[in-house]
């Protein structure tokens, strides 16, 4: 008895060992490029690219930060972390906001061309921004938007694939509950957004990480639509310092680490809600 | 209700149709409207600073010194004449054709400004569709005198100059000493070239194969795959007989896939294919000491001067061994005049004091690029084109240089060289040998589409 | 009670109007008008430049365009590289999440490094792999490593055999760690009193990841892999900040093909034609997939 528990102690220590080494193994591997990223960033221009066939690659002998000076000096990094936020703030305002009451209407109310709109919306999700990329560009320009934050916002603001989402989780809020609340006399938008808003905050953080992820990386329309300095997203400017005179490959880096910064964050502190967003739009889906 | 709502879908087409519509008819009438204004905008410059002529001007986005240069001028300039008042919009240029979407964008939208920078090759493209007006009433062949002539040829089209630029560009060969010495290159045989007996391309072989270590490569073949290739190549084509494409720009057969024009693709192919250049180079590759020698533009003196920590030289673009017939590679970003400009004379008259020799002088000076007025090399701010190096980079512009190919369909051959010079150096890297008949074929792809271009949009 | 019935559906059409408008209307706008135009301007020849002289000709356009070479190596790459990256980011994801899907101490740190390239953005990835994958051993990383292993190095980005293979196994590298998150999501989700009958029944590892773990999952791969295969129709950032579609035409793809006849050389009206075939194609293949995926079922 003792020698047979004392065995499988000594299995599940055994697995326990291999479950840590293993992962901490492909972990390693799996990350390293990134810390090869994180490492040249720190060294001086000269020791990017020396001893790249041994594991001192992966340590920064003379580290510093001289790189990340270089690239707040050379870069205004500041101002280029403004615009992308304000831009993916107002997109991500425009969209919890309009999205959910497009798709609260379509999960809760009996209108006429109901069918159409739910029909319409489900059609246009597979609708690649890239197809229509071209008139949307003329469109912009046509408003006289280019080069402004309009044209960065406004048109990324209906998203079926959220009001979509939207409607599936409303439609699971019992009836009951808004029945109650409307013979409480209370209209239809109050209930919206004193009871339904109140307990779908799923739904939102879940709209809420994949917009602003999708957001975050977006690079092909800024880089069409935001041609001034002083209004680049970040995307933009990490590309923008890529290509400019005189290239350090250590300051490249540095730039490239910095513009990380935000989403590791981001990932720290919502990590919860980051988790389950991405998590529920599987199941949801 | 569903009727309703294609009633509300009909009337937004409908809004945006005429929006679309709307723009090429806006187009014309503005057009027309601006001839109007040039002819009385004479009269009506007097008038008081409330309604004085507002300017815009769009230049690409550039470092510092050249930022604060325009603060600076235009300060100086609205100052001095408030009847005309100017301001500058500095435009990204995240990639090589990033501007010209901009452009492209505010003719569909008629919203151009009045003045905007065109790259030197692209005034032809401007001039043939109409988007830039001519400039000879402000620039009379008695001013264009004391330009280079490789900007008055760049800038010229259809016989009548459209765009006028303050600064040039030059490309020539150069070389990491310290690397050389090892190698065991005779440095002050190249120090020691002068603009007559250039080194050839044989000698610019044997170096890169000298040179070619484990740690660095011998020479740098630019690979940008955008405008750099055309504009740093071309050299090599006219110097072996063929330019790209014939001297009234309406013919790429014959001449960009020529025979001289494979063998001159098949040089370069070679040094990449023996491994003497690399097909991957780092940016700033020889910066970064990853290769010995580069053909490297007039720009990047300065960038060497104040960043590279060994010693370096710069000798004039290498030249055919057939011919020995020395080019050299020209053309800077120049400023034009709209045709959505309403007051052209004012503009005009603005674009003349810009390219006076004080300010082309200071402007050359705060970009780090040879100036296009000879007048202009005598004053302070340019002193130091006076010697070498970049006394160097002026002599081939005053002896040497040609300007890009001046033809309306310029964007579509770019891009479709690009390609090809591309497809032909990653072929001959992964087979480590050079396919003649492929590079043909490359470059007889690159004939058609050129053909088609011209034919679809400009053959009358 | 009828009349006010007839009310309340009155009252809930104006309210319906109220809470759809806004949203619908920007939808129009943003997203339905530029389609139709995609089609209306892809029967016209249109340089960007010569607003003034818009022609109409008819399907000249996508004669053309189904004649052009360059649009079927777009079109071959495109499917290429959606073919072959969905299964190997798919299978990544699960194996990473098969990894760390237990609840053991000391797992999010794992899960947070499998995640960790999603941090990042690609536009960051692609600029790092076009340092790592340089082909000279001196400055690339990962040619240094081969050389060092007494191999030859490889032309990751230059040589037509192997540019899109990389690309492709730095994207599902880089885009594992969030399918990865979906599925632990759905393997929390099946009870363990599935698994534990079939410790009973003395299933091994193999066979319950066979017949529990997979037909577990079977939503979740569906929607992973839709998400996936529609993500991977649209490859642009990585051929134009790592390849610019090269070598050879090799990474050329369809929307790079969009964005280079329409935005760099300006054949507007022919970009437009290019892009209204993406976009049947985009939806034949989600239309496909679906069909594929609930056939199984």
């Amino acid at each position: 008895m003792d020698k047979k528990n004392s065995s499988m102690g000594r299995n599940n220590i055994l697995k326990k060992v291999l479950f840590y080494c293993g992962n901490f193994i492909i972990g390693i591997i799996f990350v390293s490029p990134l810390l090869w990223m994180v490492c040249a960033s720190l060294k001086p221009e000269a020791e990017i690219f020396a001893n790249m066939n041994s594991i001192r690659t992966f340590i920064p002998t003379h580290a510093s930060l001289n790189n990340y000076i270089e690239v707040f000096t050379r870069l205004n990094i500041l101002n280029v972390l403004k615009n992308t936020f304000l831009y993916i703030a107002l997109i991500l305002i425009g969209d919890l906001f309009l999205n959910s009451l497009c798709g609260y209407a379509l999960a809760k109310f009996d209108f006429k061309g109901k069918g159409l709109v739910l029909n319409l919306v489900i059609a246009l999700m597979v609708l690649p921004m890239e197809a229509i990329m071209l008139p949307l560009y003329i469109e912009m320009s046509q408003l006289n938007w280019v080069n402004t934050l309009q044209a960065l916002v406004i048109p990324f603001i209906p998203k079926c694939f959220s009001i979509y989402m939207f409607r599936q989780f409303f439609s699971d809020v019992p009836d009951e509950l808004l029945e109650a609340a409307s013979i409480d006399g209370s209209g239809r938008i109050r209930t919206f957004f004193s009871i339904v808003m109140p307990i779908s905050k799923t739904v939102y953080a879940t709209v809420f990480i994949l917009d602003f992820v999708a957001h975050w990386n977006d690079f092909m329309w800024p880089f069409l639509v935001m041609t001034g300095e002083g209004k680049r997203t970040i995307q933009l400017a990490v590309q923008v310092f890529f290509g400019t005179q005189p290239v350090h490959y250590s300051a490249i880096m540095a730039a490239l680490v910095i513009s990380a910064i935000p989403m590791i964050l981001m990932f720290i502190f919502m990590q919860k809600y980051y988790v389950e967003g991405i998590a529920s739009s599987g199941i949801k889906g | 209700m569903k009727k309703n709502l294609m009633t509300v879908l009909a009337a937004l087409m409908a809004v945006s149709l005429t929006a679309c519509g709307g723009a090429s008819a806006n187009t014309t009438a503005s057009s027309a409207a601006a001839s109007e204004t040039s002819a009385g905008a004479a009269s009506s410059s007097a008038a008081s600073s409330s309604d004085a002529a507002k300017l815009t001007i769009w230049s690409p986005t550039d470092k510092e010194s050249v930022e604060n240069w325009w603060t600076e001028k235009i300060g100086e300039w609205n100052a001095a004449n408030p009847d005309i008042q100017v301001t500058r919009e500095a435009i990204d240029r995240s990639d090589s054709y990033a501007y010209d979407n901009k452009v492209a964008t505010a003719v569909t939208s008629s919203s151009l400004p009045d003045i905007f920078f065109v790259d030197g090759p692209q005034v032809s493209y401007y001039a043939a569709n109409g988007i830039i007006v001519p400039l000879d009433d402000y620039f009379t062949a008695d001013d264009l005198k004391d330009f280079v002539p490789s900007t008055v040829a760049q800038c010229t089209y259809d016989g009548k100059i459209y765009a006028m630029s303050a600064t040039e560009s030059s490309v020539a060969f150069y070389y990491n000493k310290d690397m050389l010495r090892e190698a065991g290159v005779d440095v002050d045989d190249l120090d020691s070239r002068t603009v007559d007996n250039p080194i050839t391309w044989s000698e610019m072989r044997d170096i890169a194969e000298k040179c070619t270590t484990a740690d660095h490569v011998g020479t740098h073949i630019i690979m940008d795959h955008g405008e750099g290739l055309p504009y740093a190549l071309e050299p090599m084509y006219i110097s072996n007989g063929k330019d790209y494409i014939n001297d009234s720009g309406d013919t790429a057969e014959g001449y960009v896939n020529s025979d001289e024009a494979v063998k001159t693709s098949a040089f370069l192919a070679q040094l990449i294919a023996d491994g003497y250049a690399n097909i991957e180079p780092i940016t700033d590759e020889f910066l970064n000491k990853a290769c010995a020698t580069m053909l490297g533009g007039s720009w990047d003196v300065s960038v060497l001067s104040e960043n590279a920590d060994f010693d370096w030289g710069v000798t004039y673009y290498p030249v055919s061994d057939a011919t020995k017939k020395a080019v050299s590679p020209c053309g800077d970003w120049s400023a034009a005049i709209s045709k959505d400009c309403k007051d052209t004379a004012a503009a005009g008259k603005f674009l003349q004091w810009l390219m006076n020799t004080d300010n082309v002088a200071t402007y050359a000076a705060a970009i780090a690029k040879p100036a296009t007025r000879n007048s202009s090399y005598e004053t302070e701010a340019m002193a130091e084109y006076k010697n070498y190096p970049l006394s160097l980079m002026v002599e081939q512009l005053n002896n040497t240089a040609s300007p890009r190919p001046r033809t309306p369909s310029y964007a579509s051959f770019s891009t479709k060289y690009a390609e090809a010079m591309t497809n032909i150096f990653s072929a001959a890297a992964s087979d480590h040998k050079v396919d003649e008949a492929y590079i043909k074929e490359q470059l007889d792809s690159v004939a058609a589409d050129f053909t088609e271009d011209y034919n679809t949009y400009y053959a009358k | 009670m009828v009349k006010s019935k007839a009310i309340k559906k009155q009252s809930e059409s104006v309210a319906a109007a109220a809470f759809v408008g806004p949203a619908f209307v920007l939808l129009i706008a943003f997203l339905l008008v530029p389609m139709i135009y995609t089609v209306y301007f892809s029967v016209f020849r249109y340089q960007i430049m010569r607003p003034n002289d818009i022609t109409f000709i008819n399907i000249e356009n996508y004669v053309k365009l189904f004649k052009d070479p360059d649009f079927w190596h777009a079109f071959r790459n495109t499917l290429y590289f959606t073919i072959v990256v969905v299964p190997v980011q798919s299978a990544l994801a699960l194996a990473l999440a098969l990894l760390v899907a237990s609840k053991t101490r000391g797992v999010a740190f794992f899960r947070t490094m499998y995640f960790a390239p999603q941090l990042t953005s690609m536009v960051v990835i692609s600029i790092l792999w076009t340092i790592l994958y340089n082909s000279n051993p001196s400055t690339g990383l990962i040619n240094s490593l081969l050389t060092s292993l007494g191999m030859e190095s490889i032309n990751f980005l230059s040589n037509p055999r192997t540019a899109m293979n990389s690309i492709i196994f730095m994207s599902a590298w880089q885009g594992a760690g969030y399918q990865m998150m979906i599925f632990i999501a759905g393997l929390q989700a099946i009870p363990s009193s599935h698994y534990e009958a079939a410790s009973v029944d003395g299933a091994n590892s193999f066979q319950k990841l066979i017949y529990i773990t997979l037909p577990g999952l079977k939503s979740t791969i569906k929607y992973v892999i839709m998400i996936t295969m529609i993500q991977a129709m649209k490859l642009f950032t990585q051929p134009y900040v790592m390849t610019k579609g090269g070598p050879q035409n090799a990474t050329k793809t369809l929307v790079y093909y969009i964005y280079t006849e329409g935005f760099q050389e300006g054949n507007f009206g022919y970009a437009c034609s290019a892009a209204a075939v993406f976009f049947v194609i985009v939806v034949t293949m989600s239309l496909v997939m679906k069909r594929l995926t609930t056939a199984k079922e």
